[in-house]
């Protein structure tokens, strides 16, 4: 037989608290993170691209400085160059292949969740308006990725800089390029997670739906661009858009896609997908 | 504690509330209806989530339909129907983040959360994932966040749903420890009506977006006490059939039995007007009508005016 308090103490202050949003970003992140599953991936991303990193700068100071590895110089210089397009490969598609996948596995949970154990209406009945709702899981949703590019753009800058300053392989001012890149990067990737997690009923349909989106406008881009004899219709998938945008920042000389195609791509999938996610996510639409 | 004139709420061409008129006081609502009624979206409009789409009204001194809502949904708790648990914390977790969401500080909250939970009688099991809980603490757990930030007013919905008959006397045992020893006013949804009846003192039927009967609970039971079944030695003729309206409302004439709603409560009466009939009254059995067949002949339309006439309500 339970036992029963017999009354609550009186109630503090109600308008001491955070806001909703941090509040929600908050508690999503940690429910990411706690995720046994989640924080594998998560790690096991971070690592493998962390290792990639350092054997890619190892290689190239041992190059530089070994008198038995001279021979190499000439050779490592045309692949390891400080030109553009070795700052804008510090963001490339060998680290954003992983991240899509993070973010469809992690992330993708960050609305289906909530409809899976329906507590979207719940959420409502609390002091939250829906824009409080949309705008902590698209917080949430853009600093997973942030939390990757970040290190990765930041840690090789200052090994470089360590290790070699003005001569290392990474400009000096590599991280104002960079920088930008990523938050567009990072701010692409959630608005797609976060359509199509509003999209699915459970985390692992929204893995589907992420990649489907991304794979499936990557087919259609590419079928189009190829039938059209035009890449830049490769703009209508997120997967060339995200590696499209440090090529542009760094301003290589032959980048995947060329400035107006790739604003206007980016533009359209934040919006639409943001827009979608609002939609599926109002207030009217909470089952109670 | 609730007022609403009018209130019309619209999805799209469906008329979901059709110009509802309402007034009720603090205490404890049982909100009766069938499914499709408009319960649920009397609720969302209730906390805000739906705008009137003519017509209005004031929850708690709030007006329904400002900006003013989100700020509302403080002062309110809300238990829904359904499992809507994280099932992957531990109901102290999920209870703290409830009430961190309703602007308590993370201390705050999670000191709450241990106070509410205990309340609720699920002190022991607060470490654990919900998805090893019975449905009985399920419920608890909901009523926990329901009621983390202490709000005036709370909604609850079926919140005897599934529960065995143990566990739905600790349930309505709870809901009345709500409004008797915190001071929380509740409204009450439900199917069933005999927990409305044991935990009400006020209620509302709806049906198809109009309130078919409200008023409080003493009212319809005095209005009960009015009911009784008459039978006399011979057939009642034409003529003395059609007297039967001053003795008050006849609801049903079966087998020589007429089913009797008088004008006052007092049991002499039938037996003076088969006097004054010239009739002779062979029986008089009171009528202990209970809330299932009130609520039946509430959405036949036969009872709500009667009601509110009695209670004053309207």
């Amino acid at each position: 037989m339970p036992i029963y308090a017999p009354s609550l103490p009186p109630r503090p202050e109600l308008s001491q608290g955070s806001h909703p949003i941090a509040v929600l970003t908050k508690f999503d992140l940690r429910r990411v993170i706690k995720r046994k599953v989640g924080f594998f991936i998560f790690g096991f991303i971070f690592l493998t691209i962390l290792l990639i990193e350092l054997i890619v700068l190892y290689g190239k100071y041992l190059i530089n400085t070994s008198p038995g590895l001279g021979g190499l110089k000439e050779f490592a210089n045309k692949i390891m160059t400080q030109g553009a397009n070795y700052q804008a490969g510090l963001l490339d598609w060998w680290m954003l292949v992983p991240l899509w996948f993070m973010m469809a596995f992690m992330v993708g949970g960050i609305i289906s969740r909530d409809s899976l154990y329906r507590i979207r209406p719940l959420i409502y009945a609390h002091p939250v308006r829906p824009q409080d709702y949309i705008s902590a899981k698209a917080l949430s949703a853009f600093i997973i990725p942030m939390t990757v590019m970040l290190p990765f753009v930041l840690l090789p800058w200052g090994l470089s800089m360590a290790m070699a300053g003005k001569a290392g392989p990474i400009w000096m001012s590599a991280p104002l390029y960079l920088l930008p890149a990523a938050i567009i990067i990072g701010l692409l990737m959630a608005a797609v997670t976060l359509g199509a997690s509003a999209m699915a009923g459970s985390p692992r349909a929204s893995f589907g739906w992420v990649l489907g989106i991304v794979l499936g406008t990557s087919a259609i881009g590419s079928i189009f661009g190829l039938t059209l004899h035009s890449k830049q219709w490769m703009a209508m998938s997120p997967y060339f858009l995200v590696q499209a945008w440090p090529q542009l920042i760094f301003n290589v000389s032959d980048p995947l896609l060329k400035w107006i195609p790739t604003i206007a791509g980016t533009v359209v999938h934040i919006a639409f997908w943001t827009w979608i996610a609002v939609k599926r996510t109002k207030p009217s639409e909470a089952v109670l | 504690m609730i007022s609403f004139e009018s209130l019309e709420v619209r999805y799209g061409p469906t008329i979901a509330l059709k110009g509802l008129s309402l007034t009720l006081e603090d205490g404890v609502v049982g909100l009766l209806g069938p499914n499709g009624s408009g319960k649920s979206t009397l609720l969302k409009t209730l906390l805000g989530l739906l705008h009137p789409s003519a017509g209005g009204g004031h929850v708690l001194g709030i007006p329904l339909g400002t900006h003013e809502a989100a700020k509302l949904r403080g002062r309110i708790g809300y238990m829904p129907e359904y499992d809507a648990l994280i099932e992957d914390t531990s109901a102290y977790e999920q209870v703290a983040f409830w009430g961190e969401l309703s602007g308590l500080t993370p201390e705050q909250a999670r000191d709450r959360a241990h106070e509410v939970l205990y309340f609720v009688a699920l002190d022991e099991a607060r470490y654990r994932p919900v998805s090893g809980y019975s449905t009985g603490m399920r419920q608890r757990v909901k009523l926990a966040q329901a009621l983390v930030h202490s709000p005036e007013l709370v909604f609850l919905d079926e919140p005897t749903n599934g529960l065995d008959p143990d566990g739905r006397k600790r349930m309505l045992d709870l809901v009345l420890k709500v409004h008797v020893d915190l001071g929380t006013s509740v409204i009450m949804a439900s199917h069933l009506l005999e927990d409305v009846e044991r935990v009400s003192d006020q209620l509302v039927i709806l049906d198809k977006g109009e309130v078919k009967a409200a008023g409080s609970m003493a009212g319809l039971r005095r209005m009960l006490a009015k009911r009784f079944e008459l039978r006399f030695l011979d057939p009642l003729n034409e003529s003395q059939e059609g007297k039967l309206a001053e003795l008050g409302t006849v609801l049903e004439h079966r087998n020589g039995i007429y089913d009797v709603e008088l004008a006052a409560a007092d049991p002499v009466l039938p037996f003076r007007f088969a006097k004054g009939i010239g009739a002779v009254l062979v029986q008089l059995t009171p009528r202990h009508d209970r809330l299932d067949e009130v609520l039946i002949r509430a959405l036949r339309g036969k009872i709500g005016e009667t009601i509110s006439a009695t209670t004053g309500s309207h």
